[in-house]
């Protein structure tokens, strides 16, 4: 069992270091994959160049409104010369072109308002866990405030109130998904804060600040990289989701949510195999969220579990 | 004379030849339209005449009486009302089309026929109308209507407590009259030929004197509301004491599926009977999936982008050209309504309003070159539009837009905005912003609620004195040639202006068909163009013919 | 135990508390209000006002707050500012038709969840398990918007096996019922399993990791034997959350398969509420999802409690 001789071959690294006493210790051998990891990989990385170089080698411009009709099938010719590989869209785009173009909205997007969301939520979670008392009861019952109101709500509430616009949205699926951080991270941060170390730092004089960068934040590293690969498909969904109440990414801008909500009638009354318009931008999305997760399966086979607990 | 037992009648036609008749005449083509296409292949006129008249009367068989009616309208939620003032939206003109009634009937020409007014007249200078009332006519709950309930209707659209949103369309009227227990006159302000027309329209549905609690309906109407249940659902069962003939089928049930796929998904499935508001795109759909069909009215309805005039760049008269010549008005209406729609000339009198609408005024195309010039003159390079989909194919026009400025130099941005909110926060306070207008019941009432100078509506915040004018004087005018020339002038200053008056900032590329869409077991649907589903006439003539 | 739900209950109700504030800001900071929405286009200045004063709106907004609040603590939910009806009338029959589908979807889905999450489990690595991981991976990684209205057009459209929209009409019979919340009822179990399935195997695999199910599997004990007796009611604790998390967002988070299938639910009518700037409404519904999460959110650690020795009988 390769699980079990894993876990001997940590106990007898016992000494090198004193983290490796921990429960959540990040695996000291290098991060083996499994095929699907490795399929995982593959994919995340073609979508991560896609998003870097998807506009220049998109046949057309994203909101090129081209000549012909809406819901074309895919091999369809244009008129001016040149084909619609993936057909076209509800307002007549090239679909290639807007997915190619869309790799950079979904996946930047949802990148930073991920980054962001831990950015605060771990922030918020370990200065809780730190400080505890009354900062940690306010910083909390906010946290649960936000929790307990259905996300897609607090979307709409924020982006209505403040207009759709991609810093905005970045800001909301950041702020909404920090509260699920938070709690993994105060729960970490509260578990490793009674650890013996940590108690035998504080007894040494340590400042708060060393404690937490030198103590607390490395030992919940990994657990917490887990969790950014699933927070980073929520993020997708989320966006699509509000997309669903047309006010996710505006137009002509492509991103894989809104286009699959834009073209869902295709399924309905486009002609022949025009109905695959909101196949190809929903492929996208699966094969990158897929792809997250398949990666994300074999980093948390130890921590997932564990991780399992602290995310609710 | 032929003899006309000999002339062919629709079943003498081949299946496919005689299946495009009847949709044609389904769909509305006039008999003269059919004709032409009959005698294209072949037919004499005489044949041709004798055939779509045996047509029209298949068509028009007796109504049938009973079984269920099943109707999604796109919008529903708890601030549905029953309440007819305060009706917003084409589920609220449903119901209330079920379970009240007007004094006036709107026909499908715009003219008015007697509803609970039996006998309406004005007086020599259009200055006082005398309307007669129906007697032995029922509310729902037993008490007789007469004069006072007319007048505690009227009342409910004056003064400074009234929340009404037709306000402004009977503010001509100085005072509303109980001569005798049933009739009453209304005393105008000024000559005003258009006021039965105006009382056809549904805020001015009759309820009982005294009402000031709208969770039930208590009306004269065809049916008996018995559930109502905001943003979910109601239930009509058909008034047995009902003072005509009228409601055809026993129980009309009302709901409304937000999701435009979802809604037709339930019609082609036959879910539900009826609904409202059919995607442009979805027709070729509907037309190939048989047991259902469209149901398309020609209207006046319009698409706008609005360029405020107190502004910039609404005011600048170049820009606002700019943006009028990059509209592809032909392809709007060919591609994104698919044909449902005529173009728009910038002005919102199109030939739905008839004899008002202004054929000699020329039409704007098209012309990227004029566009360029006018866009350099004006030295604005950028614009940002505030864009709702305030009805299907708004953002899609923006879109076209879009890509047309960027070909002479403009970047034109588009901001979408949620549609709800839009009309308290965006319309009419965004330099650039969207409108749509349903039809009004005339071309006098159109341009006195848009673009009148004092209109709280005025969607660019124009004024423009000598069009206020000519909105009261034409509203007197008996002579026809100079009526015409008048509303001619009117919208040749909201499209074109003067040196001295700029137009009105407003682009109106496209005016829109009402489409909708309806199970073929359904029938009775009329044409009258004021609104969805032949101007929500429907509840009360609508009839299946399965049962 | 008691002394965890008493405080668990008192930190529920500041919860509450916090949510009604939230709430309060962000729909005081959305453009436009009631009286401008409900009127719409057709809104000028008087008619504003007009509806204000009538419906009490010409208040400043926080004075609106705690009368509302002062309303809420006597059990009074008030009147919709959009349509006049009573809130307790707009929120009861919708309150019975969301726990009613959340009910039957958590019938269903929570022991098909928890067999397929052991089977993946006990044969980790076998096809059973690779398809099963690729084929929630596959669900959770699409919008729910698409799968609805998937099999919509599959199984309303193309075959007329069941209805397109849902319908729980009180008039209906049994099976009318039934067939009327079908669709509705597949979209969520399927959305809903996918996440429990694949949290209920990770779970378990990582309890297999632990040195006490080492010590088992030398001893020889039988792999399944050890994931039923052992590993299962280790895992309950997480499993059980996240059960509970799952059944809050069939509660309140729905929203979109409300509006496909157009079933008059509690989520659909507090986005009614928000875009309409029904305050009173908004209010109603935020407590009641609230109220549903600090319950569900209660019952799933007491649940995680009793099924662990370690924690039922604390040091």
């Amino acid at each position: 069992m390769t699980d079990t001789t894993q876990a001997a071959a940590s106990e007898s690294d016992q000494e090198t270091s004193i983290y490796d006493e921990l429960p959540d210790a990040p695996p000291k051998k290098k991060l083996k994959l499994t095929w699907t990891g490795k399929l995982g990989v593959i994919v995340v990385a073609f979508w991560v160049i896609i998003a870097v170089i998807g506009p220049w080698i998109a046949p057309y411009d994203q909101a090129e409104i081209l000549d012909m009709d809406s819901y074309l099938p895919p091999g369809a010719e244009i008129d001016s010369g040149g084909t619609h590989w993936l057909g076209s869209d509800n307002n007549e785009r090239d679909i290639l072109s807007r997915v190619l173009w869309g790799a950079r909205m979904t996946v930047g997007i949802s990148f930073f308002a991920t980054l962001l969301a831990y950015l605060m939520g771990v922030t918020a979670g370990i200065a809780a866990a730190v400080k505890k008392g009354w900062i940690d009861m306010i910083l909390s019952r906010i946290n649960d405030a936000i929790l307990s109101l259905p996300t897609i709500m607090l979307g709409l509430l924020i982006v209505v109130a403040l207009g759709s616009s991609i810093p905005i949205l970045i800001g909301t699926a950041a702020i909404i998904y920090a509260s699920s951080v938070y709690r993994i991270a105060r729960a970490y941060g509260q578990e490793i804060m009674v650890m013996d170390y940590v108690e035998s730092a504080q007894a040494r004089g340590e400042t708060i600040w060393w404690i937490i960068f030198r103590e607390v934040l490395p030992n919940a590293a990994m657990p917490l990289a887990t969790d950014f690969g699933l927070r980073l498909v929520f993020v997708v969904l989320f966006i699509s989701s509000l997309s669903f109440l047309g006010l996710g990414i505006q137009p002509p801008n492509a991103d894989w949510g809104s286009m699959v909500r834009g073209n869902l009638e295709a399924m309905q009354y486009a002609e022949g195999w025009g109905i695959l318009a909101p196949i190809w931008p929903a492929l996208a999305i699966a094969s990158f969220t897929i792809a997250i997760n398949l990666i994300v399966d074999d980093i948390s086979a130890k921590s997932g579990g564990d991780l399992a607990k602290k995310m609710i | 004379m032929t003899d006309s037992r000999n002339l062919p009648t629709i079943d003498s036609l081949s299946g496919a030849d005689r299946e495009i008749v009847e949709t044609g005449l389904k769909r509305g083509a006039t008999r003269r339209e059919v004709m032409t296409w009959l005698m294209a292949s072949g037919a004499t006129i005489a044949a041709a005449g004798s055939i779509v008249s045996s047509a029209k009367t298949a068509l028009a068989a007796t109504p049938k009486k009973g079984g269920k009616l099943k109707f999604a309208s796109d919008l529903h939620g708890p601030s549905d009302t029953l309440d007819p003032g305060l009706n917003t939206s084409t589920i609220d003109y449903s119901r209330g089309r079920s379970v009240y009634n007007s004094l006036t009937q709107i026909n499908d020409d715009l003219s008015t026929r007697p509803e609970l007014a039996e006998e309406y007249s004005a007086n020599p200078d259009n200055t006082e109308w005398t309307f007669k009332l129906r007697k032995g006519v029922k509310f729902h709950d037993g008490s007789n209507f007469t004069a006072d309930d007319v007048i505690y209707t009227m009342s409910r659209h004056y003064g400074e407590k009234s929340t009404s949103k037709a306000k402004s369309l009977v503010a001509d009227v100085k005072e509303w009259k109980k001569v005798d227990s049933h009739t009453v006159k209304a005393i105008m302000k000024g000559p005003n030929a258009d006021l039965p027309v105006i009382l056809g329209t549904p805020h001015f549905k009759i309820i009982k004197d005294g009402t000031t609690e709208f969770q039930k309906a208590n009306g004269t109407g065809p049916y008996k509301m018995t559930e109502f249940n905001p943003g979910v659902r109601s239930i009509c069962v058909r008034n047995e004491h009902y003072w005509r003939d009228g409601g055809n089928v026993d129980l009309i049930e009302v709901t409304a599926i937000t999701d435009p796929v979802a809604r037709l998904s339930a019609l082609l499935s036959g879910d539900i009977d009826l609904m409202q508001g059919l995607n442009p795109k979805a027709i070729k759909k509907v037309e190939s999936t048989p047991g259902v069909g469209i149901w398309s009215v020609a209207s006046g309805a319009y698409f706008g982008i609005c360029a405020m005039t107190n502004t910039s760049p609404g005011n600048n008269r170049d820009f606002v050209l700019a943006l009028q010549h990059i509209q592809r008005r032909k392809k709007i209406v060919k591609s994104i309504l698919k044909g449902q729609g005529t173009v728009g000339n910038d002005h919102p009198i199109n030939i739905a309003y008839g004899a008002d609408h202004c054929s000699e005024l020329a039409q704007r195309t098209h012309d990227l070159d004029k566009a360029k010039f006018h866009l350099k003159k004006s030295g604005i390079t950028s614009a940002e539009l505030n864009v709702a989909e305030v009805a299907p194919g708004m953002t899609d026009i923006c879109l076209l837009a879009q890509r047309e400025a960027g070909k002479i130099g403009l970047d034109l941005k588009i901001k979408k905005v949620p549609n709800d909110g839009y009309w308290g926060a965006v319309w009419m306070k965004t330099p650039l912003n969207v409108v749509t207008w349903n039809m009004r019941p005339t071309a006098n009432v159109m341009m006195n609620l848009a673009f009148a100078p004092d209109a709280p509506w005025n969607d660019t915040l124009w004024k423009n004195e000598r069009l206020g004018k000519l909105l009261v004087e034409s509203r007197g005018v008996k002579d026809a040639a100079k009526r015409h020339e008048m509303y001619c002038e009117m919208q040749k200053i909201i499209s074109v202006g003067s040196d001295d008056h700029p137009p009105s900032g407003m682009v109106i590329p496209a005016h829109r068909n009402y489409v909708d869409a309806k199970s073929d077991k359904v029938e009775g649907i009329g044409r009258m163009p004021l609104g969805s589903l032949g101007g929500y006439e429907w509840p009360e003539f609508a009839w299946r013919t399965d049962v | 135990m008691q002394r965890m739900v008493i405080q668990r209950i008192l930190i529920g109700l500041v919860t509450l508390w916090v949510v009604s504030v939230l709430v309060f800001i962000m729909t005081s900071l959305l453009p436009g209000d009631v009286a401008s929405i409900v009127l719409g286009q057709a809104a000028t200045p008087e008619t504003l006002a007009a509806y204000r004063a009538a419906n009490g709106l010409d208040q400043p907004l926080i004075f609106q707050y705690f009368g509302w609040l002062a309303n809420m603590v006597t059990g009074d939910l008030g009147v919709s500012k959009a349509g006049g009806a009573k809130i307790y009338d707009l929120i009861a029959g919708r309150l019975g038709n969301t726990m009613f589908l959340a009910g039957l979807v958590a019938l269903i889905s929570v022991p098909l969840s928890v067999a397929l999450g052991l089977l993946a489990a006990m044969y980790p690595g076998t096809w059973i398990d690779r398809s099963l991981t690729f084929g929630t991976l596959a669900l959770i990684s699409v919008p729910d918007f698409f799968i609805a209205t998937f099999a919509v057009l599959i199984l309303a459209v193309q075959l007329g096996w069941l209805p397109a929209i849902a319908s729980v009409a009180p008039e209906n019979t049994f099976w009318q019922m039934a067939r009327g919340i079908a669709m509705p009822l597949i979209v969520l179990v399927i959305v809903v399993a996918a996440q429990m399935i694949r949290m209920t195997r990770a779970g378990i695999l990582n309890v297999m990791n632990s040195p006490y199910i080492e010590m088992a599997i030398l001893k020889g004990v039988r792999r399944k034997r050890i994931i039923l007796r052992h590993a299962f009611f280790n895992t309950i604790g997480p499993i059980v959350n996240v059960i509970a998390l799952n059944l809050a967002y069939l509660v309140s988070g729905v929203v979109i398969v409300e509006t496909i299938f157009a079933y008059p639910g509690l989520a659909k009518l507090m986005i009614d509420g928000v875009q309409t700037r029904d305050l009173p409404l908004v209010q109603a519904c935020a407590m009641i999802f609230c109220g549903t999460y600090v319950v569900l959110i209660i019952m799933a650690d007491v649940a995680a409690i009793l099924a662990n020795p370690r924690l039922r009988n604390p040091k």
